[in-house]
Formats: structure tokens, sequence, C-alpha cells
């Protein structure tokens, strides 16, 4: 089975600085790390390949940095990895970021199954896999929680939605992004730290993979961001309950009769 | 495309009802409509008759599509609808509920449509003809504006418990049937559809929580938190590490890879207040935190805190009311 797991470089924390006229995240900032949620994808495609054989590719679009990351899934047991990296990438929202995956992907070719994270943590929005999906025209199971093979070409997975669940029969080739809870995500070994080095590592610009230009970067992003500002304190009062836990749950009770809530 | 000037909302149900999210979305459409007609899209399976429900918060128009594909659709499926609705009568925006469902669908249909998509909103509003969307980011440090000048629809979609639902008297809402073709979806079945435990141990809808984190985990504790719970009509949430008990899932989990949650009351006990828990929590109406920690960043987003031990905290809360 041919799997690529595409992951992506957030920022180390959450305290992120922005360019004041472009609104975009000044990413040279801070030192990135692999998105959480994309350790599951890998582990889920390694784990696969460990039932049916094949190989697993991790693949990137970031500034040249993120070669970093994609080491790290190569130390987590990936074969080879790709990072999409070009000046005319930057500025992507979700759409210009699964149109140039997709492309990449059909370069590749012949890639049995794509595997995404949940959602990045910067950016929350589970969009780019879903939209690889449909310009590549393939089927897709979004919120993974099981995956069992059937056989080459056939995986039954369950899917989590918020008050349900599904299992669905997928036939390959196909989309997943998986659910946290799917795994716990191996550590990097030392030799594995070490053999990462040594994996190829396979640089693609917009021409390498035939991007249409009006599709990629700022270009191709519908989305604007117009504003970003700091989020108001939702302006709770803080006050203190005081006194033994019995004065303090007496203070409670009262505020909660006050406000009919008891 | 031209704007026929209409804002679309897919609506969203289970078997038996309409998900709550569809009904708060209506009202905030409504309430920043303009002059622009509110449109429900519904797709439901034959046996399905979801439209009255959806009325009574008074949108303009409902359109109903009919299959029985759609009782259970592949998101290709649904996004296949919606594009050939969209080749009739183009919307100038398209809200969906940032539900499992509604975040599987949207980017779907967004990839056919070549257009732009903001998830996760908190706040709607139109500048002009512009869809301004305010959405978190960052878990939630970063507060952005987010339109798309160039292209309709412009797609939203907006997390559970954002907006408050209210029924509308006095609109009479159309109600529209359209026929479409529909294929079987490619590679894809979909065999069997479960609820997940059972929806009302979950804490989306509750109107009172009491959420457990790491300082609150023993048995006893636990044990001890749902008698008081039921005493006092609350559900019991818990902060992610909380789910590694066999008890908890993420049914009950809070945050920002479980539900949120708008409860008029919620109790946090034992619990830090990571980033990725508070966005589970903005819209809870009164906040009290107990942690033996002054400084854990749960204290600065609470109404009321106390410093101080979970356990005994909750046992004097249980003495109180009675509860053993
Ligand atoms: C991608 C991602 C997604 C995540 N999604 C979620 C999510 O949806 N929901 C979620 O909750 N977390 C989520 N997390 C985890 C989150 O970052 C925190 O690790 C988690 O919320 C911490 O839970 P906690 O507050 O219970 O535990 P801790 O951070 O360990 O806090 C325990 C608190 O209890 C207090 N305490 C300890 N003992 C006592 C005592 N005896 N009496 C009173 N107080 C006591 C301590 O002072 C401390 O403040 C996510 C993380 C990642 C990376
Ligand atoms: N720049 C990127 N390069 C590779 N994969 C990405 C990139 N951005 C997002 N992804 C993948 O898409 C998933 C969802 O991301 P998002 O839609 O940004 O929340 C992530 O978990 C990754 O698997």
């Amino acid at each position: 089975m041919k799997i690529v797991v595409c992951i992506k470089q957030v920022p180390e924390s959450n305290n992120v600085k922005f360019d004041p006229v472009t609104h975009n995240l000044l990413r040279s900032a801070s030192t990135g790390r692999i998105n959480p949620y994309d350790k599951n994808a890998i582990e889920a495609a390694l784990r696969l390949r460990d039932t049916v054989g094949g190989s697993v590719s991790v693949l990137t679009m970031g500034p040249p940095a993120a070669e970093e990351t994609l080491r790290d899934g190569l130390a987590m047991g990936a074969d080879d990895a790709y990072l999409l990296s070009s000046r005319a990438f930057g500025g992507a929202d979700t759409l210009a970021t699964g149109y140039t995956i997709a492309q990449a992907i059909r370069k590749i070719g012949g890639v049995d199954l794509l595997v995404f994270g949940r959602q990045a943590v910067d950016a929350d929005t589970g969009q780019v896999g879903p939209i690889v999906a449909e310009l590549l025209d393939q089927p897709q199971v979004t919120f993974a929680s099981k995956i069992a093979v059937l056989d080459d070409h056939t995986l039954h997975v369950t899917r989590d939605l918020d008050d349900r669940k599904q299992t669905i029969r997928l036939t390959l080739p196909a989309v997943l992004s998986v659910r946290s809870e799917l795994n716990t995500p191996r550590y990097e070994t030392p030799v594995n730290i070490q053999d990462s080095f040594t994996k190829p590592l396979t640089v693609w610009n917009e021409k390498d993979i035939a991007a249409d230009p009006t599709r990629i970067g700022l270009q191709g992003s519908p989305t604007v961001v117009t504003k970003v500002f700091a989020p108001e304190n939702a302006g709770r009062q803080n006050q203190q309950l005081t006194g033994t836990p019995a004065e303090a749950v007496d203070q409670l009770i009262n505020i909660l009769q006050q406000q009919n809530l008891i | 495309m031209t704007n026929t000037e209409e804002i679309w909302i897919l609506a969203e149900h289970d078997a038996n009802r309409v998900q709550p999210v569809t009904f708060q979305l209506i009202t905030k459409a409504r309430a920043i409509a303009a002059g622009r007609r509110v449109v429900v899209v519904l797709l439901e399976g034959t046996q399905e008759h979801f439209a009255e429900q959806i009325s009574a918060y008074g949108p303009d128009e409902i359109i109903r599509v009919s299959a029985d594909s759609l009782e259970r659709p592949a998101d290709s499926t649904a996004a296949s609808a919606l594009m050939q609705l969209m080749a009739k009568r183009q919307p100038n925006a398209m809200l969906f509920a940032a539900t499992a469902q509604g975040r599987s669908i949207a980017p779907r249909l967004q990839a056919k449509l070549g257009t732009g998509l903001t998830a996760d909103c908190l706040d709607l509003r139109f500048d002009g003809d512009n869809l301004v969307a305010v959405k978190p980011s960052y878990g939630d440090n970063v507060m952005c504006e987010i339109t798309c000048p160039q292209r309709r629809p412009q797609m939203v979609s907006v997390r559970p418990n954002t907006f408050t639902a209210e029924k509308a008297g006095g609109v009479r809402t159309k109600i529209t049937t359209a026929e479409l073709t529909l294929a079987a979806p490619k590679g894809i079945v979909i065999e069997d559809e479960q609820v997940a435990v059972s929806s009302a141990t979950g804490v989306t809808g509750a109107s009172k929580v009491i959420a457990l984190g790491r300082g609150a985990k023993g048995d006893a504790t636990v044990a001890r938190t749902r008698q008081l719970a039921a005493r006092l009509g609350a559900s019991v949430g818990v902060s992610r590490p909380l789910t590694d008990r066999d008890d908890f899932t993420v049914e009950q989990q809070i945050g920002q890879s479980g539900n949120t949650i708008a409860p008029d009351f919620l109790l946090n006990v034992g619990i830090s207040g990571a980033t990725q828990y508070l966005v589970g929590i903005d819209q809870a109406k009164l906040i009290v935190s107990v942690n033996r920690d002054a400084d854990a960043p749960i204290m600065a987003q609470s109404d009321y805190t106390y410093t101080g031990d979970a356990e005994a905290f909750l046992k004097a809360f249980a003495n109180r009311l009675d509860v053993k």
C-alpha cells in the first residue's frame, strides 16, 4: 500500500507574531514543531504499512525550515519525504494549500491512501484533507477513530461524528483524516533519528508539480484576513470565594440561589 | 456569479431531530440578513420530515431534497447535492455548523466552488456585501476577521452554541422541493450508524456542568461528583486527561478536541485552564472554578474562584446539599 501522510509545521507555542501589514504569520519568528494531530496520522500510516506492506511518505508544504518536521516524520519511521517549498506558495489559505498538495499527489502517482491529521492546531480548520479528496475525486473518511484492513484495496473505518459512530467500507484510493483517539504515536528512536538524515527527501516547487500559478499561494487564496486582534477577556468578575470549603460552598449556594440556578 | 442575496444554511439532523445548531444559525442569519432571504437546505431521507421543526425558527424558505441516499449521505453526496442546487440559484453566503459533519461537507463543496471557507467562527456580520467572519486562531490566543471579497458564495462554519436560537412567530416559510440526480458515492459505503453512548450523558446541551480535571481524578471524587451532579441536575464533564479513565470518553470531554459547551452554570474542579480547554467554555454564563493554585489560568477566566483542595470543596458541597 502506497501511503502519503500530509503533515504541517505549526508554531512551537501559541504566542505568535503577525506581520502588521499583511496580517500573515511571521513564521520565522518561532521555531516550528510538527502539528500534534499529524503524529497520529503518521502512526496510523506506519501501522497500516506494518500490516500490509508498502511505503509511507511524509509530505509538507512550507518554508525550507519545514524540512525539520519532515525529519521528525522520517524519524518516526516513514520511508521518504516531500517538501513543497517556494515563495510562490506563501500566503496560501486552505484552498490553495489543498490544491498544491493535490498537484503533488498527482505527480507522485499511484498513491493508494492519503492520511491527514484531524486539524492543524494553528488555524484549527480541518479543511485541507476534504479539499484534497474533492480535487482528486476520491472518497474521504474524516474523524476516523479505528482503521482495519479488509484487503489490499479496502479498509473498514470507524468514524466518530459528534453524537454518532459510523462504520464505513472504504475502497482505495482514498483520503482519511484521523482522530487523536485512534492511537498513541510512537517515539522517535535514536536509530531512526540517525536514519532520518539519510532517507530521501525531495523538494518540489510550483513548476515541478505543474501548478496553475493562479491557484497557489496568496493569489489562489480567496479568503483575506482583514483584522487580527487580541480576544477580549469575557469580562469575568474574578471574585473570590473565601474561608473554609464549607464557607465557600455557602457563598456559592447563595450565588446560585440568587440566579435561580438551584 | 450573480448574487441573489440569499443566505443559505445547511440543516443538520440525525435520525430523530434537527440539531439545535441549525436553529442557532437561522436565528443569527435572520439577525444579520438586512433584507437578504434566509434559506435552509434540508437533505433528508424519504421517510424523514424535518421541515416543520425548522420552520418554527422563521427562515424565508426551506429547500427540501428527499432521497433514500440522503438519510445517511456520504460527504461527497451531500456536497454534490449542494453543488447542484447552487447551479440553479447562487447564494451570497452559505453557513454550516462546525460539527464533524459540517466540517467534512463544507470543504468538499468549497473545493468544487473554488471559493473561501472560514471555519469555526464565533461571530458573523455583513460589511456591505462581504460577510465578515470572526474566528479564533492559535488556540484562541488571537482573533481574526476574515472575508472572501472576490468569490461567492462566501462560506463559513460556526461552532454549536455560539449563538442563541429563538423561535420566530409570523414568518411564513415557503417550502420548496428540489429533485436532484444523485449518483452513488464512489468508493464508500456507510454500512452502519450508531448513536454514540447516550447523548444524554454528553455535555453539549447541558444547562449545568461540573467539570473535573487532573486535580480531581480519584475514584471517590468522581463518584461524589456524579451524585452531586445528579442532585443539581448537572452533567459531569472532563478535561482531556480524564478521558483516560474508562468511565469518561470524548463525549464528556470539553475543549478543542472535545465539545463546546454553553451551560448556565459551570463548576471547574482541578482544571488548570489550558487554552485547548478554555475554547470549549467561552460561552458558559456563570463560571466558578476551584483550584489549589490561585494563579492557574482557569482562575482569570472565572466569575468566582476558590483557592483550595478539590476533594474538600466537593465534599463540603455534597454535605451542604445532603448528598452522601
Ligand atoms: C492538539 C491538542 C488538543 C487538546 N484538546 C484538549 C481538549 O479538547 N480538552 C482538554 O481539556 N484538553 C485538551 N488538550 C490538553 C490540554 O493542553 C491540557 O493538557 C489539559 O486541558 C489539562 O487538563 P487539566 O487541566 O485537567 O490538567 P492539568 O493541566 O494537569 O491541571 C490540573 C490542575 O489541577 C490543580 N490541582 C491539582 N491537585 C489539586 C487539588 N488536590 N485540588 C485542587 N486543584 C488541584 C492544579 O493546580 C492544576 O491547575 C489538548 C492538547 C493538544 C495538544
Ligand atoms: N501546509 C501543509 N502541508 C501539508 N499538510 C498540511 C498542510 N496544512 C494542513 N495540512 C494537513 O491537513 C490537516 C488539516 O489541516 P487544516 O485544514 O489546516 O486544519 C493537517 O492535520 C495536515 O495533515
